[in-house]
């Protein structure tokens, strides 16, 4: 990144950074937390669904492992907490692998039935396999996140918030270099025309093999924060409700960008808390979101943005070409 | 007794089964006739069973005729959500159109569990409870309902779509699209006929399962879930198919659950899923017709 | 002059129909080969066999000396075959530079694990990268245009957009799929014009094409097809005289447009 949109990254990072010493409402705080961990997981699933060009319907699975893989770690095993994400980026990955090379062979709608019946498959032997799960009670009691040696109280969510945030930076580091590097011309390739992407020497399966393991790793860590953070997983991460989430927050925020999915997250996060007092109104108001995106602005807010900035540096009649 | 209790199991997975081949039904014809994956197809299943619940017990109206009602309003709401979710989107990328589905879906369910509450509810009809005795099986008047009125539907279907006018034009709205609306056929009607029709079906499983189990908002999930195992087991476009699919489906997952484990029975749709797409790599939805 | 390209008895059959049947032929390296012949002959399903878009029934094929018969696309791509489209096929919402530029794929090798450690191998071979895409667009003619989106192009521009992504792969083997469909005469003689200088690259062209004043314009050598068999082969002064090849396009005219 040179110039311009790198001094706007860094200011943006900069913002961030200092945002939880902004105010002194813990929950807002505790807010800040779920956005920075949901837009990693939104980011990950972006690289499915607007990198890739494919709908996965069963994202949430691997988002369940890793948050299941760093609890037990830590409490059956006593592997330091710290450790955690990255171990269980590794096994979501590895699913993500097998699930991938499987699934990746037929594409289109038959990928995304094929995947929510493997994150079913999953849902439903976390459910069942008590002896190692506990099943529907979940697991609770998790141990925070810790730095091993050095005492920081990662309970407290302005504390926990620099972990979310800077792996959420780590992960919009490895979503930049992924497409302005070789390999993700390749992902648009192959997302734009396939057949066209082959006859210039990309292979379309590896290729998407290879996307579809880097975003279920990062949703794998980013179980873990989770985990972590909220000290109580159940078998419920990897339901259909979750899922749903996630791809509202990629498709309502822009799919195919990085701001989109960050963007998607705050839409998703400020709409649950504003509208607790609905109910489950407050999932029709997202499904409503969803489809308005769908038919509307398939681009999501950021092209609304977007568009916004170009009429209002060609201030001509909309005559002129787009 | 082993054998009563075999039989027992297989006859209420036919049941079962019969209500998975009323969906998949629907869903074949769908994607046949207008070519979209419709994941919103189960929440019209959910629909049906909450109309034949509220019809019933508001405003009194005996079982039977509640069916008549429950499928032919939910058929109605089938054409206006076609029109709002899928036409305008004619001619995006299937995948466009896969997401508004599963945004249709989202609303319909959590629109139901704003409606209608997070309770669970159950239909009453005298048919759940009073049996009728087969040799040594003992089974609920419902569950004959079921199969009977699955039967006859699906033989009318067939009927219908073999040999009506209206049939004729979906085949062949299914086969070409271009070419048939350069025969002059209405392809937008015949659209909106077969996804009402459709949803017709899939909200006449509804309320026929429906007071044979418990009924919350998400029972549309895997309600599609189903559906689709069965659509890629029996074939597209191939009503038969899908009758053989839904009955193998249904029977396969009593006795899993019977005999193996209550987590086996759910596993193991997904499961044949898998094995089934995997073994037919060219998917769910391969069109015969060998175009392009 | 060794043959880069060779087919021994290639076959291809859908069920009972026999495509292409049992055909021998050869590409030389530096060559302009035409291949032509009626609709339907089977020179459709020939090109896809050598592209490595369709599998062979039976024969092998032979590419700079190593067995490739039955490679998918992408591994022919790989080994240094690049093809156009008969339907123009590009990426047409990116910007005509990045069209370009994803066509370079399989001529470098650094990943996003170089772009992600920032090491100076990536970005030298991004500079690279972007040279190329400039240098390319200049031979073809559209300089100025890198940044349109590639859905803006006409028509004309738009196909050789679709020659500059396959040179962008820098192959060894041109294969075109009827390049001058849809053009007039003026264009059909720049299009001969920008073949000769493909040639002049050091890139060996096979071309499938109907307009017989481009194909006799270019090509040192023809290869015609009748009914899925070789029929004629030679100079293309030959074969326009060849009795056998008037009979199989018997009642068309030669030249057209």
């Amino acid at each position: 990144m040179k110039g311009a949109p790198r001094i706007q990254a860094l200011a943006a990072v900069a913002v961030l950074a200092v945002l939880p010493w902004l105010t002194g409402n813990a929950f807002l705080q505790h807010m800040m937390v779920l956005w920075a961990i949901y837009a990693l997981l939104a980011l990950s699933l972006n690289i499915i669904v607007g990198y890739l060009g494919e709908l996965s319907f069963g994202h949430a699975a691997f988002f369940g492992i890793g948050a299941y893989t760093s609890a037990l770690l830590a409490m059956q095993w006593g592997v330091p907490v710290w450790l955690g994400p990255f171990l269980a980026a590794v096994v979501a990955g590895a699913f993500g692998l097998v699930i991938g090379f499987v699934a990746l062979r037929i594409v289109g709608p038959q990928f995304a039935i094929l995947t929510l019946g493997f994150g079913a498959i999953l849902h439903t032997v976390t459910n069942y396999w008590v002896d190692l799960t506990r099943g529907p009670m979940g697991i609770s009691n998790i141990p925070p996140f810790s730095l091993g040696p050095i005492a920081l109280d990662f309970t407290q969510a302005r504390n926990m918030y620099y972990v979310a945030l800077a792996f959420l930076v780590g992960g919009i580091y490895i979503c930049h270099a992924l497409m302005t590097s070789r390999r993700g011309r390749a992902f648009v390739a192959v997302r734009e025309n396939p057949s066209l992407a082959a006859s210039i020497g990309i292979d379309v399966f590896r290729t998407k093999l290879h996307g579809f393991v880097v975003a279920t790793a990062i949703s794998g860590a980013g179980g873990a924060l989770y985990g972590h953070y909220l000290r109580v997983i159940t078998p419920e991460l990897m339901s259909l409700q979750y899922v749903a989430a996630l791809i509202i927050m990629v498709i309502v925020g822009g799919k195919g960008t990085i701001v989109g999915p960050l963007i998607g997250a705050l839409v998703y996060v400020s709409l649950l808390e504003l509208l607790r007092a609905a109910g489950p109104l407050r999932l029709v108001v997202f499904a409503a979101l969803l489809t308005a995106c769908v038919i509307f602005l398939p681009g999501g807010l950021v092209s609304l943005w977007r568009r916004l900035r170009e009429r209002r540096q060609a201030p001509e009649p909309s005559g002129a070409p787009a | 007794m082993e054998i009563v209790v075999f039989a027992q199991q297989v006859v209420n997975g036919l049941a079962n089964g019969m209500g998975y081949v009323l969906i998949a039904v629907g869903l074949t014809l769908v994607f046949g006739v207008l070519r979209i994956v419709n994941f919103a197809h189960g929440e019209f299943y959910m629909l049906g069973a909450y109309f034949t619940y509220y019809v019933t017990s508001l405003a009194g109206i005996d079982y039977l005729g509640a069916l008549v009602i429950a499928t032919v309003a939910v058929a109605a709401i089938g054409v206006f959500a076609n029109q709002f979710f899928f036409r305008p989107l004619r001619k995006e990328h299937e995948f466009t159109i896969l997401l508004s589905s599963l945004g249709l879906a989202l609303l319909m369910a959590n629109g139901a569990e704003y409606l209608f509450g997070a309770d669970p509810k159950y239909v009453n009809t005298r048919y759940a409870d009073e049996t009728v005795d087969i040799g040594p099986l003992v089974v609920t008047q419902q569950r004959l309902l079921v199969i009977a009125v699955a039967l006859v539907m699906i033989a009318g279907t067939y009927w219908f779509i073999r040999f009506t006018r209206m049939g004729k034009m979906m085949q062949a709205t299914a086969q070409n699209p271009e070419g048939a609306a350069l025969t002059g056929i209405n392809t937008g009607f015949v659209h909106a006929y077969t996804f009402a029709f459709a949803c017709g079906l899939a909200a006449l499983s509804g309320a026929l399962v429906g007071p044979t189990a418990m009924l919350t908002h998400t029972v549309g999930d895997w309600a599609v879930l189903k559906g689709f195992i069965v659509v890629v087991m029996g074939g597209l476009g191939s009503i038969t198919g899908a009758l053989f699919g839904g009955v193998l489906l249904g029977i396969a997952e009593s006795l899993g659950g019977g005999y193996i484990s209550l987590g086996f029975k759910e596993a193991i749709g997904y499961a044949i899923i898998i094995l089934v797409l995997l073994w037919r790599p060219q998917g769910l939805f391969s069109v015969g017709s060998g175009r392009r | 002059m060794s043959a880069l390209l060779e087919t021994r008895k290639l076959t291809r059959a859908f069920g009972g129909l026999v495509a292409v049947n049992a055909i021998d032929m050869h590409v030389g390296e530096g060559e302009i080969v035409g291949l032509i012949g009626p609709n339907g002959a089977g020179k459709t399903t020939l090109f896809n066999l050598l592209a490595g878009s369709m599998e062979p029934s039976a024969g092998t094929v032979h590419f700079a000396g190593g067995d490739c018969t039955g490679f998918p696309a992408h591994r022919m791509a790989q080994l240094g075959v690049a093809r156009t489209f008969q339907i123009t096929s590009l990426f047409p919402e990116l910007p005509v530079g990045e069209n370009v530029r994803v066509g370079t794929f399989r001529t470098k090798t650094s990943g996003w694990a170089g772009a992600l450690l920032r090491t100076r191998a990536h970005a030298e071979q991004e500079r690279e990268v972007s040279a190329r895409v400039d240098e390319i667009l200049a031979f073809v003619g559209m300089g100025g245009r890198r940044d349109l989106p590639a859905k803006a192009l006409p028509y004309g521009d738009q196909r050789k957009l679709e020659i500059a992504i396959a040179l962008a792969a820098e192959p060894r083997l041109l294969l075109l799929d009827e390049p001058a469909a849809g053009m007039n005469p003026d264009e059909g003689a720049k299009l001969v014009q920008m073949i000769r200088s493909i040639r002049d690259r050091g890139v060996t062209v096979l071309l499938v094409e109907h307009h017989m004043r481009v194909v006799m314009g270019v090509c040192d050598r023809v290869v015609v097809i009748g009914s899925g068999l070789k029929v004629a082969e030679g100079v293309p002064a030959k074969v326009a005289n060849d009795p056998e090849v008037i009979r199989i396009y018997l009642g068309r005219e030669k030249v057209h447009a």
